[in-house]
């Protein structure tokens, strides 16, 4: 049994503690950032090429946290990202959060009773996010007196098809770059290469 | 430990969250939604100005993006638009010859009527920083606010003609709502201001997009014709009399009892504004009769 000389030392299982906090804040970092990115680009790309604005990055983003079953998480991202939408838009602030906000529950909701875990699954919750976001938004402009500018039908059209072809490659994009478990799973993968080699030596020896 | 929460709890507080933050959009919704008799929201410039510096990012880097593809792009056809350019500098040194002694008669004219360059309205020129990132609203946002001297309503306007009006102002940009937008809307004329009886208002229509806009309550006795121009007449109090909106490209003709349908494509390019102009222009206040009947009385 190892000896504690003093209290400075840390037992393992406070370690063990102190490693998953670090885990989780680097998480919620790359969440924050990952976010960041989706709403500069939702900013910008409609300069570029005006049918880019149909991919609704920061929709996407919420629909992946939804996935990952972390409600407070979703809540949050989604009512924020629909907020700063909203702030640069000619439309109600707070509808889109609220759109965003609801849309990110009912996927949550879904993630918890049923297992969305297959890729495939992905493409049909994405389209549905699309379709629930676009008719909240627009339900609450129309009850408010603020009709939009644009035919509903045609532009929920367009944005169901372009969120869900990019949105599905984003999702793999963030699976590799953001989730824990892609990167355990590296982690092990890279341990399994290490240990096979070492016992393939001491066989040679 | 307390602060760490069970996916048990989590899943039972989750009903909870959602309905706070749901209400807190809701309220937020609906303050911004409450009329605030043309003056400006509160809310939305507060937003406007912690918009504008992500706006004005996003911005940059979009605009450095697409103007490397858009020279990659331009470098192919450099020869071909150097001789078309050639021959477009031919005739625009004869149409500058005309313009010039055009501009000689007017100084002239005006001297005799006595006019001075005071009456001409004065203008800010700005620059497109940012489009609604919403696909449902065709707003704009230009890097010039109320330390410029712009405030709510103010006409917008390039060279082609009316763009729309300002209806968000921050201290360093402000949000313009586009003529083609449903609640935007202009007093206009088909042909010339006091040749032409054929008065009306234009209007965006969600099924139109950006590319046209409708003209609604020309009286059928009127001549109208597919490519006659349209101006504004200044009696919407938003827009001086005289700009250009665009030209008639659809008439469906009217009756005596039925007004004209006609669908006007704006003189501005909507789709690719860069540069525009914003006018300092306060409109002419109305008099208000002193023995108005049945309407309230603002109290001053």
């Amino acid at each position: 049994m190892p000896l504690r000389l003093c209290g400075c030392q840390k037992s393992p299982q406070r370690h063990r503690g102190t490693e998953t906090t670090s885990n989780a804040s680097m998480s919620q970092l790359k969440i924050a950032v990952v976010l960041l990115v989706s709403i500069l680009l939702q900013l910008s790309l409609r300069e570029v090429w005006k049918p880019l604005s149909y991919i609704d990055f920061p929709l996407v983003v919420v629909v992946y946290i939804a996935l990952q079953r972390d409600a407070w998480q979703a809540l949050l991202v989604g009512t924020l990202a629909g907020l700063i939408v909203d702030a640069s838009s000619g439309g109600l602030i707070g509808a889109g959060g609220f759109a965003k906000t609801l849309t990110a529950y009912v996927i949550y909701f879904a993630a918890t009773r049923v297992n969305l875990e297959n890729p495939l699954l992905r493409i049909p919750v994405l389209a549905a996010a699309s379709v629930l976001d676009s008719a909240i938004y627009v339900f609450w402009h129309r009850v408010l007196g603020y009709p939009p500018a644009v035919p509903f039908v045609q532009t929920m059209s367009y944005k169901l098809i372009a969120t869900t072809v990019v949105g599905t490659l984003a999702l793999y994009l963030l699976d590799a770059l953001v989730a824990e478990r892609s990167a355990q799973r590296r982690q092990f993968a890279t341990r399994r290469r290490v240990a096979r080699r070492s016992t393939g030596s001491l066989r040679r020896r | 430990m307390a602060s760490v929460r069970t996916q048990k709890e989590i899943r039972q507080r989750a009903p909870i969250w959602l309905v706070t933050l749901l209400v807190t959009n809701l309220v937020i919704m609906a303050v911004d939604a409450r009329d605030a008799d043309g003056r400006q929201k509160i809310l939305r410039v507060w937003t406007q100005t912690f918009a504008s510096p992500l706006q004005n990012a996003s911005s940059k880097a979009s605009g450095a993006t697409s103007g490397f593809f858009q020279q990659i792009w331009n470098f192919r056809g450099t020869a071909q638009e150097n001789e078309q350019l050639k021959e477009r500098l031919t005739q625009v040194e004869t149409e500058l010859h005309a313009a010039r002694q055009a501009a000689a008669e007017n100084e002239r004219l005006k001297a005799l009527l006595n006019l001075n360059e005071q009456s001409q309205i004065q203008s800010v020129p700005a620059r497109v920083i940012a489009r609604d990132p919403s696909v449902w609203f065709n707003t704009i946002t230009i890097n010039r606010g109320s330390t410029s001297g712009v405030e709510v309503n103010m006409p917008v306007v390039t060279a082609g003609g009316i763009v729309g009006r300002i209806i968000t102002v921050g201290p360093w940009s402000s949000q313009v709502m586009l003529i083609t937008d449903e609640k935007a809307g202009a007093g206009a004329v088909v042909g010339q201001l006091g040749e032409s009886g054929a008065l009306g208002s234009v209007r965006g229509r969600a099924d139109l997009g950006v590319s046209l806009i409708e003209m609604r309550y020309v009286s059928g006795l009127e001549k109208v014709e597919v490519g006659d121009y349209v101006m504004t007449t200044g009696q919407d109090g938003i827009y001086p009399p005289g700009l250009n909106v665009g030209r008639v490209v659809d008439v469906k003709h009217g009756t005596a009892t039925q007004a004209h349908q006609i669908l006007i494509q704006p003189g501005a390019q909507l789709d690719h504004l860069e540069e525009v102009a914003v006018l300092l222009y306060h409109p002419p206040r109305r008099s208000t009769p002193e023995q108005t009947p049945n309407i309230e009385r603002p109290k001053r």
